[in-house]
């Protein structure tokens, strides 16, 4: 049912000339952060890092998915989310505010379809954790339809170039009030595949030697996925944070030792070049590289490391200190510090003009 | 590189006054000390493989690593160095399969120190030295003792090493944090945050591991993930690291009163338990020590917690916190 509000809100945003990215100058990156005043807003970056303008945000942010055409963002809150809001990055207003229908958490993470006509949202049932992906048209933002993803506790969710989506389940099973993790030892993790439509084409497990490892982040490769992990095991075990979903099938990426314990078990985001692939850990305060085949190169220390995105041949991170730094094969520079504190994810606008 | 760092400690700033203390008071001289104790051992271990005779110099070179195994930044995480120093835990127990298989074979990388600095961190170290002096069965021939000589050598070397590292480079990055061109430290309170982290962190180790490990559950008790098992040291190594943690925490924030009050209490009661290798506590009345133990560490954590991190302004970052 529709607020006066919403109603309203629709009519000004079809009313108005639908402006595009070009028209607020292209940023090439998203990221939610909290201000130093204690107030959260969305920023948008170019591609050298630069702030081009922020959008403000009721309560702090996890991720954001851009349109591909429209200069529209979606703001996803923290789990366990009861609203979205499509930003206009144009005015800043508040174009619409989702709500996802009772007993549906949103997880914190979204992706546009190729043509921008659908925004698919990754969800879970608030009782059972049941994982959900909630369809949305993109004229009024409607809910229009909603399909399982096959596994409990979906967290990101990405468009592939063929247009079908991939669903990282993390296999998590949460109280729907505070987070408490309900099912760590039958947990199971998996990668679901959906055409545009939501029905399956494929699901991949963890496999079973890795069990308490959920899947929480995606980051698309040629051919595949990068899945960023993060282990509920005994936290002495030394396990692989990084692993690869190609062909339907999930390999795991194994680091050296000591330089596995760096990431303490955790790995936040995930992003890809054409031939590297970036994780951080926030815990470890640490960003690590990959060949995009999953070989280890090497490991840096960013405290409090938690967005990461590609930029050219390297990576774009951004911590809680309010640093944006530039990671290559070579070293890590400073792009700029900011006297705010970003949020979990660096999100690269995908969009073709 | 001494009088660069002497130059650099006079330079800081007051607000830097705690950081300045914790790298000058605590952290330079326990990597000093560590590294003579292991000096020390690889010396001996170059002389004599007598178990007996080197078992005293390795408990010396274990204890000078408590007094600063909780320091795990830059030069000590660089290259896995903290683990290739003390591998535990080890849920899979890779430490003793890897060397039994470097004994079984008579792996040529066990006879050159060179070589054995790209071994595992698992077969590296205080834990694998434990092994091939508490051995579980007798071990015969002449490769586990020139095993036992290149390990005490690589581990003297990784100690120099660190301290080495700490000495020049990394003391200075922690000093000059937020200084133009200081990648490591963008500011002084990343600085302060990260030696910060490193005592809570430590705190947690001791609760988590070096109690809870063994503890287990009610249930079911684990003795057998007591650390340093063979050589009969989990109490001492509890006992140690809290009373290193506690000098460090005071080196942070010499006005702690309650911070001090919390570890007194822990480091008492720890020093009173009943049984040093922790091998009893399917005794109801000895675990109920050990548990009585873990709580006072708990309290020592959220002490610390709110005492020092408020006087240093620091607390968990913002994502760490967040952990999604």
């Amino acid at each position: 049912m529709a607020t006066r509000r919403a109603f309203l809100a629709g009519l000004a945003a079809t009313a108005l000339p639908r402006m595009a990215w070009a028209d607020v100058g292209n940023p090439a990156y998203i990221a939610a952060a909290r201000l130093g005043d204690g107030t959260f807003a969305l920023h948008a970056l170019s591609a050298d890092g630069d702030s081009l303008f922020a959008l403000p945000l009721p309560a702090r942010g996890h991720a954001a998915a851009a349109h591909p055409t429209r200069a529209l963002a979606v703001a996803f809150a923290r789990r366990p989310g009861t609203y979205a809001l499509v930003l206009n990055a144009v005015t800043g207003q508040v174009a619409h505010r989702l709500t996802p229908p009772d007993n549906r958490h949103f997880n914190g993470h979204g992706a546009f379809s190729a043509d921008g006509a659908r925004l698919y949202t990754a969800e879970q049932r608030a009782d059972d954790s049941a994982g959900i992906m909630g369809i949305w048209e993109t004229d009024g933002f409607i809910r229009i339809g909603e399909v399982p993803t096959r596994g409990i506790g979906p967290h990101d969710l990405k468009r592939l170039p063929d247009g079908s989506l991939i669903v990282a389940n993390g296999g998590i099973a949460t109280d729907p009030a505070d987070r408490t993790k309900l099912n760590l030892d039958t947990m199971r993790a998996s990668i679901a595949r959906l055409d545009t439509d939501g029905r399956l084409m494929s699901l991949s497990a963890m496999p079973v030697a890795y069990f308490p490892n959920s899947i929480r982040h995606l980051a698309l490769i040629p051919g595949g996925a990068a899945l960023a992990l993060q282990w509920e095991g005994d936290p002495a075990e030394v396990v692989p944070l990084l692993a690869l979903w190609r062909g339907d099938a999930i390999t795991l990426c194994d680091a050296p030792v000591g330089e596995a314990t760096r990431m303490q078990g955790y790995a936040g985001s995930v992003a890809a070049t054409a031939d590297r692939i970036a994780i951080t850990s926030s815990h470890g305060g640490a960003v690590q590289i990959y060949g995009i085949d999953g070989t280890f190169a090497r490991t840096y220390a960013r405290t409090d490391a938690s967005g990461v995105a590609a930029q050219g041949d390297g990576f774009l991170v951004t911590d809680g200190t309010g640093a944006l730094t530039r990671l290559t094969d070579t070293g890590i520079a400073v792009v700029k510090t900011m006297p705010l504190a970003w949020d979990n994810h660096l999100v690269a606008l995908d969009r073709r003009i | 590189m001494q009088k660069t760092l002497i130059a650099l400690l006079i330079a800081a700033t007051p607000a830097m006054a705690d950081v300045q203390t914790a790298v000058t008071d605590h952290i330079l001289p326990g990597y000093a000390a560590f590294s003579a104790a292991t000096g020390a051992l690889a010396n001996m271990a170059a002389q004599t493989c007598d178990a007996a005779m080197l078992r005293p110099a390795w408990h010396a070179a274990a204890d000078a690593w408590l007094g600063i195994a909780h320091i795990r930044l830059g030069p000590a995480e660089d290259d896995g160095r903290s683990l290739a120093i003390a591998f535990w835990p080890d849920p899979k127990g890779i430490g003793a399969k890897q060397q039994a298989a470097m004994i079984a074979g008579a792996d040529p990388m066990g006879l050159d120190p060179l070589a054995f600095r790209d071994a595992s961190v698992a077969v590296r170290g205080l834990t694998a030295l434990e092994r091939l002096l508490y051995p579980e069965t007798p071990l015969a021939g002449e490769y586990p003792c020139r095993l036992l000589t290149t390990t005490a050598a690589d581990l003297a070397q990784t100690a120099r090493d660190v301290q080495a590292g700490w000495e020049g480079e990394f003391a200075n990055a922690v000093l000059t944090a937020g200084a133009e061109g200081n990648m490591r430290f963008l500011s002084g309170i990343e600085a302060r945050q990260a030696l910060f982290t490193q005592l809570v962190t430590g705190i947690e180790f001791v609760k988590d591991a070096r109690i809870g490990r063994p503890l287990g559950t009610f249930d079911a008790p684990r003795p057998e993930r007591a650390e340093a098992r063979a050589s009969g040291r989990a109490g001492r190594n509890i006992v140690l690291s809290l009373t290193a943690l506690r000098a460090y925490a005071l080196a942070l924030d010499p006005a702690a009163g309650r911070t001090a009050d919390a570890f007194d209490l822990a480091i008492d009661t720890a020093s009173a338990q009943p049984d040093p290798a922790l091998a009893g506590i399917t005794d109801p009345a000895v675990r109920l020590k050990l548990e009585i133990l873990g709580q006072q560490v708990q309290a020592v954590h959220d002490t610390v917690l709110a005492e020092i991190g408020t006087s240093l302004n620091v607390g968990v970052g913002f994502n760490a916190a967040d952990g999604d």
